[in-house]
């Protein structure tokens, strides 16, 4: 270099050192240079240090509640596919999937849909699981996060198992190369019962405030019972229903359709509910889209696929045949049932018929006549103002999950189980007589445990149709079979040991050949 | 179309322009003795009229006239240039002589030519790596909004498919796909590492060259892995200003649609198609069916577009500056209504030596704007749409006005795929709707250039420092109006959506270029530092409900008076720096050797797998220079090979990280909103480098008096460690997108040759250019896919070991159950009834004799690859006299296309039908399509349609006349007359004809990603052109 300086003229010479010290300058920063952050977000090494980051990963798990797998099709997989419900989508996949158990393709989006939101919400629970115990907080405050993060985990693999049964155990976070087996439904249930257990344990018996709709220790128990029960375990299953009666924190409200408005959530018959919002702008219901938060849906998809056309897209629908149940008795005032017209929009959701009958500020004969046979599913609709002329696409009205009602049928049904029929009636009273029913013990006493279970099976339609119970009602007794297409035309392709269960997603199989299929498949 | 001579009508800008330049370039003048004259010939004794006679160190030239002749005033001494395009360039000295004639010979073009290698150019005949230069001539007579556009079929190994939308870029692969993520090869332009988008006005280029081994890559090592292709922009040359206009127009054309059935049609088939599945028919096309409705869709969205366009520039230069500057208007009216591009750009380059000194820039402005719809796909949606259903209609209005509280607002009465409630409904959207209903407008403000300075230190050594900056203020807008446009749809309240993007990729390079020759030894190379930088970040701002007066929105967010929300980010913060280095040795001409490699260190990478070296190295060996070889008709032969490991990053930032989410949105307490958080995306820790190695051999050979030359070559390049966008089972509850993983091992072997004859001994002066390519691509291992698993799935493709990437994974058509008991009888080895619920005219699928339970997945089978078996192109020149055509074909051979229109169409349900089906029925046991019937609560239905199954597979190949041009050159006496240089017009037309059996609209598809390459899920047809132009100088 200095042989050439000493050729060059002084312009080159600023010149080269010029070009020297800009070398000098990048070179020397090279270390600093390649070290970038993201200024988005924060790192996870940096997370979960702080009571606040343990609140914020709970509030994330609930969030799951409003992702479309869960918030609407998994009503198309406890409703439609039972016998209660049918559909005339005319999109022939949702039909043929959802009503007509034909499941040819195992990738079926709406399927794999709700698949994969349960187990976003169960990598949402585990993340919390793994990491809120070493952050140092309050201690109580920790304790409950945990038992509500168990009882979420508990809730989605419950759904995981009474609709795929044998499915992978993810126990702690996930990580892109987890390749679990299968575990048997029992397996699945044994978990669930673990988490149920240890939540009922952590989580306190209510809420106030800012709180109200966090899962609590009669939640967890409810859910524990229903777990049992769907086993047929129901000597286990008493132990926790007695302890939710006996808490005295609930009791039936004596308006039975206040259970479905959204402006009486949280109600005393209240044991867990999702709760949803209504967001005007939204647009979308993934809770993972950075750009689109302010555009998130918060509430269920109920209103457009289930109200009547041409309020929704009727792509569900009720079957008509549980109305003959709810007119089997009248009330001692000489009534109808009164949960006929909360239950469902008909042409006599009005007693006086279709002329009388109000479907979204209409009657039911100026939309559709005097003569149409169809039945639509009410409860979680926002028509029961009476008012309304229409439906938002997604609704604000919580989805009733365990009500207090169902727990006293469920309490019920399990001393029948357990040779104590006669104890039993006391809580079927109970819900008969809030909707203005004689008592059980005064219509029909002294039943054994067949027409006990009978009377169950028509109490359980009449109080709790189109709240998503339906299908585990049908799986637990035994009832799931092509028998039932004399109601639900679809059963007729049910296969037994079969369709009890829907295939695994193919995806799945074919990425980790630890799964297996389910039977049949 | 206007051709006017600048001499009398320029222009006020023109001349303001013309001005400019004249003050920044202060011409010097040479005024000097004696008058020379006389004539240029070529070989064949023909007059050669414009070729240029330039003094040699000065501005002063001339050109000869249609005669051949020329006179110009020189010094006595003078030494005087003659040069013609395409012709050797001969100097001669004046020598006092006074009429100089000079036959000019035929250039040996293609080893005189000098290629640019990256950082360096060097003598084409001493290349040992395997560098492709395209011919630009050829490329410019194809409309295209992008460079990738107009290669197609020009070099053998580059893989062009179209996408044909107005603005949007074509797929570009050099030697076939070995990355999972992006195979986009590395632009650079100019000396700028820069993507060359429809932002770049194709006009500028000067030259292309095609880097496809790793010996000629490896300088820019770790983004070289897919090819290079090296632009070069035009520059000024030493002389007279020179001006030159070109304008073309083109009519654009679809040339071929959906031949679906008319509303009388559709209804009669519809109607049969209720009654055989015993279902009652609806009202739509049957009580109420009013055959006065007949919609053709495809009319209505469709239209003639068209292509313009302008280009103009300034060039010229001194003894010590060049210049040239371009200003350019393209505009591309797609054939759908609705869409549209254009483009306005300016380019500034210029070069000025001053002593050792050499400073230079090139700078391109460019504004683009693309209008279209934001929804939906019209090519997918149009041939599905219903012809019963009118487009818009008064029955549809709706007027409520409240959101939330009442169903689907539709003020204009858009049609959205049925008319009567639970009858004939279709899910695709009403393009028509969609062009008024969601507007889309994307704006680019982009400026892309370099600036260096050169300092000569020694005769054989020099330092150039050069900066590249791109920058671009991208602007997308979308408006979405009140109304609905499909069928059982979320309401969405009118709003508008802006947001705004800054962009900026800086460059900066030290290098040193050393060249010396000792005797019989030459060296000559480059070593260098650099550093790249490349940052994004977007602030986008909507608000809901815009106001209307009069009829018309008011646009803008302060207009608005609904709710407004906000989102910003970094996209995009990555940092790259490197060393560099190439030595190139040759030995008296016939030995030559290059080692090159490049050390990389990326800011994608956690710290401890940053760094990355690519070494490579090639040699050649000039046979037909060593003493033995003795054939006179071999004018040069040449044998080649290399070797080396090139890496490749396609990740994008932040993707080492675990990183919080915090969109998660919890509701307790009636109904108040929480805010949630986790880690919602998996990651992994470890990427590193993909890596791959590349072996080359080649051949050269110019033969018959460089007559005839060819070039082949056959290549294996292997990638490890390839870097994979894991599908991830949904059991992990994975969130935003599949995280990359080093996972994979891709081969990609194949054969290119090709080989131009060209005959310029005639008036009939001619050329053909033929290359053909095979590409054949195999997975070799896929790293920690799992246990025992040795493939990747993606819909209907597997990349399995030992196959190739991306093939068709699906149940496999065998035919037409003709009746029950074949249905009966077609059974396992087990006994059991492989499709139980068939009814005859079911379509009878493959199944593994030994396999369990009815038809399932487990009875998918590979069938057809979407590669191409072979892939070609081929140019055809020819001039006689005036007159000149061009021809180019592309043919692409042996691959197989997943046509997901026709899935839908020859399903039956919720679409119209083509008119083209035969279904099968029990009076009409020869249909060769599956009986028609509702799909609802029909397994035999609902089975013939799977998705994944041959029957939407077909075969793509075709052979296609990509351009035809016909081209006039003004003789010189006329454009004289008119005060032209030299002008010529030509006629087009592009896209002509294309042979195929494929069923949909064009066979030339993009596809949908790597893995599932071969789907046309309504991919925009390549535009038959009509085109005409006129390129004139001054």
């Amino acid at each position: 270099m200095r042989i050439l300086i000493s050729k060059t003229n002084l312009k080159m010479k600023k010149f080269i050192m010029l070009a020297i010290a800009a070398i000098t300058i990048t070179v020397s920063g090279c270390k600093k240079y390649l070290d970038v952050t993201d200024p988005n977000a924060p790192t996870t090494t940096i997370y979960w240090k702080t009571s606040d980051d343990a609140q914020k990963g709970v509030n994330a798990i609930y969030s799951t509640f409003h992702r479309a797998g869960i918030c609407r099709w998994y009503f198309f997989a406890t409703m439609i596919r039972a016998d209660e419900g049918w559909s005339t989508s005319p999109d022939a996949n949702i039909q043929n999937n959802f009503d007509q158990f034909i499941n040819n393709n195992y990738n079926y989006g709406n399927f794999t849909g709700i698949w994969n939101d349960l187990y976003v919400g169960v990598n949402r629970a585990n993340q919390v699981l793994d990491n809120v115990p070493a952050i140092n907080m309050d201690a109580t405050l920790k304790n409950r996060l945990l038992g509500e993060a168990k009882f979420l985990r508990a809730l989605f693999y419950y759904h995981l198992a009474t609709l795929w049964g044998n499915v992978p155990l993810q126990l702690k976070s996930s990580t892109p190369t987890d390749l679990p087996p299968t575990s048997s439904q029992a397996q699945v249930y044994a978990q669930v019962e673990k988490d149920l257990t240890d939540a009922a344990a952590a989580l306190p018996a209510s809420y106030t405030g800012a709180d109200i709709g966090r899962a609590t220790k009669g939640a967890a128990n409810a859910l524990l019972a229903k777990a049992y029960m769907q086993q047929h375990n129901y000597q286990a299953a008493l132990q926790p229903l007695q302890s939710i009666i006996q808490s005295n924190v609930y009791s039936l409200v004596a308006n039975y359709q206040n259970n479905f408005l959204s402006t009486t959530e949280f109600n005393s018959e209240s044991v867990f509910e999702y709760g949803n919002a209504l967001n005007p702008n939204d647009n979308h219901d993934d809770d993972t889209q950075l750009a689109g938060e302010d555009n998130l849906n918060y509430g269920s998809s109920i209103p457009p696929f289930f109200a009547p056309r041409p309020i929704g897209f009727t792509d569900g629908q009720a079957r008509r045949w549980p109305i003959a149940e709810f007119e089997k008795e009248k009330t001692t005032a000489g009534g109808r049932d009164p949960r006929l017209a909360a239950t469902y929009l008909f042409d006599s959701t009005d007693v006086r018929g279709p002329n009388y009958t109000i479907i979204y500020g209409q009657t039911f004969a100026s939309r559709y006549g005097t003569n149409d046979p169809d039945v639509w599913f009410r409860k979680f609709l926002n028509d029961n103002n009476g008012a309304a002329t229409g439906d938002s696409f997604h609704s604000p009205n919580n989805y009733r999950f365990i009500r207090y009602a169902d727990v006293l049928l469920m309490y019920a049904e399990c001393l029948n189980e357990t040779s104590a029929t006669a104890q039993a009636y006391q809580y079927v009273d109970q819900v008969r007589q809030r909707a203005g029913l004689a008592t059980l013990s005064s219509v029909a006493p002294g039943m054994n445990h067949d027409q006990f279970l009978a009377q169950i099976k028509h109490e359980r339609i009449t109080e709790l149709t189109g709240e998503g119970h339906r299908w585990e009602d049908l799986a637990r007794w035994g009832d799931l079979g092509p028998q039932l297409q004399t109601r639900d035309a679809g059963f007729k392709n049910f296969v037994k040991g079969k369709h009890e269960l829907l295939p695994i997603p193919q995806q799945d199989l074919d990425i980790n050949p630890h799964l297996k299929q389910n039977p049949g498949y | 179309m206007q051709c006017n001579p600048p001499r009398t009508e320029t222009s006020l800008p023109l001349k303001l322009l013309l001005m400019t330049i004249l003050l920044l370039f202060n011409l010097s003048v040479f005024a000097q003795n004696i008058q020379v004259s006389g004539r240029v010939t070529d070989a064949s004794g023909q007059a050669l009229p414009g070729a240029t006679v330039r003094v040699k160190g000065s501005t002063i030239s001339t050109v000869t006239n249609t005669a051949g002749h020329y006179a110009i005033s020189v010094s006595p001494t003078a030494i005087l240039q003659f040069s013609f395009v395409g012709l050797t360039m001969q100097e001669i000295n004046v020598n006092g002589q006074h009429v100089i004639d000079v036959n000019m010979r035929d250039d040996s073009r293609a080893l005189s030519e000098v290629v640019v290698i990256g950082y360096q150019t060097i003598k084409k005949k001493d290349l040992t790596g395997a560098v492709a230069t395209v011919n630009t001539v050829d490329a410019s007579k194809v409309t295209g909004n992008s460079v990738a556009e107009q290669l197609q079929g020009l070099s053998p190994g580059v893989t062009v498919r179209n996408g044909g939308a107005p603005g949007q870029q074509s797929t570009i692969e050099i030697r076939g796909v070995a990355s999972f993520i992006n195979s986009a090869p590395l632009y650079v332009i100019d000396g700028m590492i820069a993507d060359a988008n429809p932002t770049i006005n194709t006009d500028d280029i000067e030259t292309i060259q095609i880097l496809k081994d790793a010996s000629a890559a490896a300088i820019y090592g770790s983004r070289a892995a897919n090819g290079v292709v090296i632009i070069t922009t035009k520059k000024g040359k030493k002389g007279e200003p020179k001006l030159s206009f070109n304008v073309k127009y083109g009519s654009q054309h679809i040339p071929k649609k959906w031949d679906v059935m008319n509303s009388t049609q559709y209804a009669t088939l519809k109607r049969q198609e209720f009654t055989n599945s015993g279902l009652p028919v609806p009202a739509s096309i049957g009580s109420a069916f009013n055959p006065g409705i007949n919609t053709d869709w495809q009319s209505l969205d469709e239209r003639a577009g068209n292509d313009q366009d302008y280009n103009v520039s300034l060039s010229g230069g001194s003894d010590n500056t060049t210049y040239l500057i371009s200003g350019s208007f393209y505009r591309d009216e797609g054939v759908l209504k609705a869409y549209s591009f254009n483009r306005e750009s300016f380019r500034v380059n210029t070069e000025t030596k001053k002593g050792r000194l050499t400073f230079g820039e090139n700078m391109l402005f460019t504004n683009t704007n693309n209008y279209h719809p934001n929804r939906g796909n019209a090519f997918y949606d149009l041939p599905q749409l219903l012809p019963t259903v009118p487009v818009q209609g008064s029955q549809f209005i709706d007027n409520s006005t409240a959101f939330g509280t009442m169903g689907f607002r539709n003020p204009q009465g858009w049609s959205t795929g049925t008319i009567d409630n639970g009858g004939d409904v279709t899910y695709a959207y009403n393009s028509l709707a969609v062009n008024n209903l969601s507007q889309g407008y994307n704006n680019y403000a982009k400026l892309v250039g370099n600036a260096f300075a050169q300092l000569r230190i020694f005769n054989w050594l020099d330092y150039k420092f050069n900066v590249g900056l791109e920058a671009s203020f991208d602007y997308n807008q979308d408006f979405r109006k009140d109304g609905i446009f499909s069928y059982a749809a979320q309401q969405e309240l009118s709003y508008i959506d802006q947001d705004r993007e800054r962009f900026r990729n800086l460059l900066m390079e030290h290098t040193l270029n050393f060249n010396k020759t000792f005797g019989v030894h030459s060296i000559n190379g480059v070593v260098g530092f650099t550093q790249q930088s490349y940052y994004r970040d977007a602030t986008d701002a909507r608000k809901t409900n815009l106001p209307i007066y009069n009829g018309q929105y008011l646009s803008q967010i302060n207009a608005a008076t609904g709710t407004s929300s906000a989102s910003g980010s970094v996209i995009q913060d990555d940092k790259l720096q490197s060393f560099l280095g190439r030595v190139n040795y040759s030995y008296n001409d016939k030995y030559l050797l290059t080692a090159s490699g490049r050390i990389d260190e990326d800011s994608r990478f956690g710290p401890n797998y940053r760094n990355g070296f690519f070494p490579s190295v090639a040699g050649a060996w000039r046979i037909s220079k060593e003493s033995f070889f003795k054939a006179p008709w071999v004018d040069d032969l040449k044998i080649n090979a290399s070797y080396g490991v090139l890496g490749i990053n396609t990740i994008s930032s932040f993707q080492n990280v675990g990183l919080i989410n915090n969109a998660p949105r919890a509701v307790f307490n009636g109904d108040a909103v929480y805010t949630g958080a986790y880690q919602a995306q998996l990651y992994n820790s470890n990427l590193h480098w993909e890596k791959r190695q590349e072996t080359n051999i080649g051949i050269d050979a110019s033969l018959f008096n460089n007559r005839l030359s060819l070039s082949a070559s056959v290549y294996k390049n292997i990638a490890k460690d390839v870097l994979v966008n894991q599908v991830l089972p949904d059991y992990l509850g994975n969130s935003g997108g599949n995280p990359p993983v080093n996972a994979a091992s891709i081969s990609n072997k194949g054969i290119e040759v090709e080989a131009t004859y060209r005959d310029n001994g005639h008036d009939f002066k001619w050329s053909v250019t033929g290359n053909i390519a095979t590409i054949k691509n195999k997975v070799l291992a896929l790293g920690n896919q799992g246990v025992g698993i040795n493939y990747i799935q993606q819909g209907s493709t597997r990349s399995e070991i030992g196959h190739p990437l991306g093939q068709w994974f699906v149940l496999k058509e065998l035919g037409i159950f003709q009746n029950q008991a074949e249905i009966d009888n077609y059974k396992r080895n087990d006994g059991t009834v492989i499709e139980p619920f068939a009814k005859p005219g079911d379509i009878k699928f493959y199944a593994n004799p030994n396999g369990a339970g009815t038809l399932n997945n487990n009875d998918r089978v590979y069938n057809g690859s979407p590669w191409p078996t072979l892939q070609s192109g081929l140019q055809f020149n020819g001039s006689y006299k005036q007159f000149s055509v061009n021809l180019q074909l592309v043919g692409i051979f042996g691959l197989t296309i997943y046509d997901d229109i026709r899935r839908v169409l020859d399903g039956y349900q919720n679409s119209n039908f083509r008119t083209a089906i035969n279904p099968w029925s029990p009076t009409n046991t020869s249909g060769t399509d599956p009986r028609l019937g509702i799909a609802n609560g029909d397994a035999g239905i609902a089975n013939n349609n799977t998705p994944e199954s041959s029957r939407w597979l077909e075969n793509g190949s075709y052979g296609r006349i990509r351009n035809l041009e016909f081209g006039y050159q003004l003789p010189k006496s006329l454009a004289h007359q008119l005060h032209i240089d030299n002008a010529r017009i030509f006629i087009s037309g592009q896209n002509l004809l294309t042979v195929t059996k494929y069923k949909g609209q064009d066979p030339d598809v993009t596809g949908n990603g790597i893995l599932q390459r071969g789907v046309d899920a309504g991919n925009w047809p390549s535009s038959r052109i009509y085109s005409i132009g006129i390129n004139c100088g001054f």
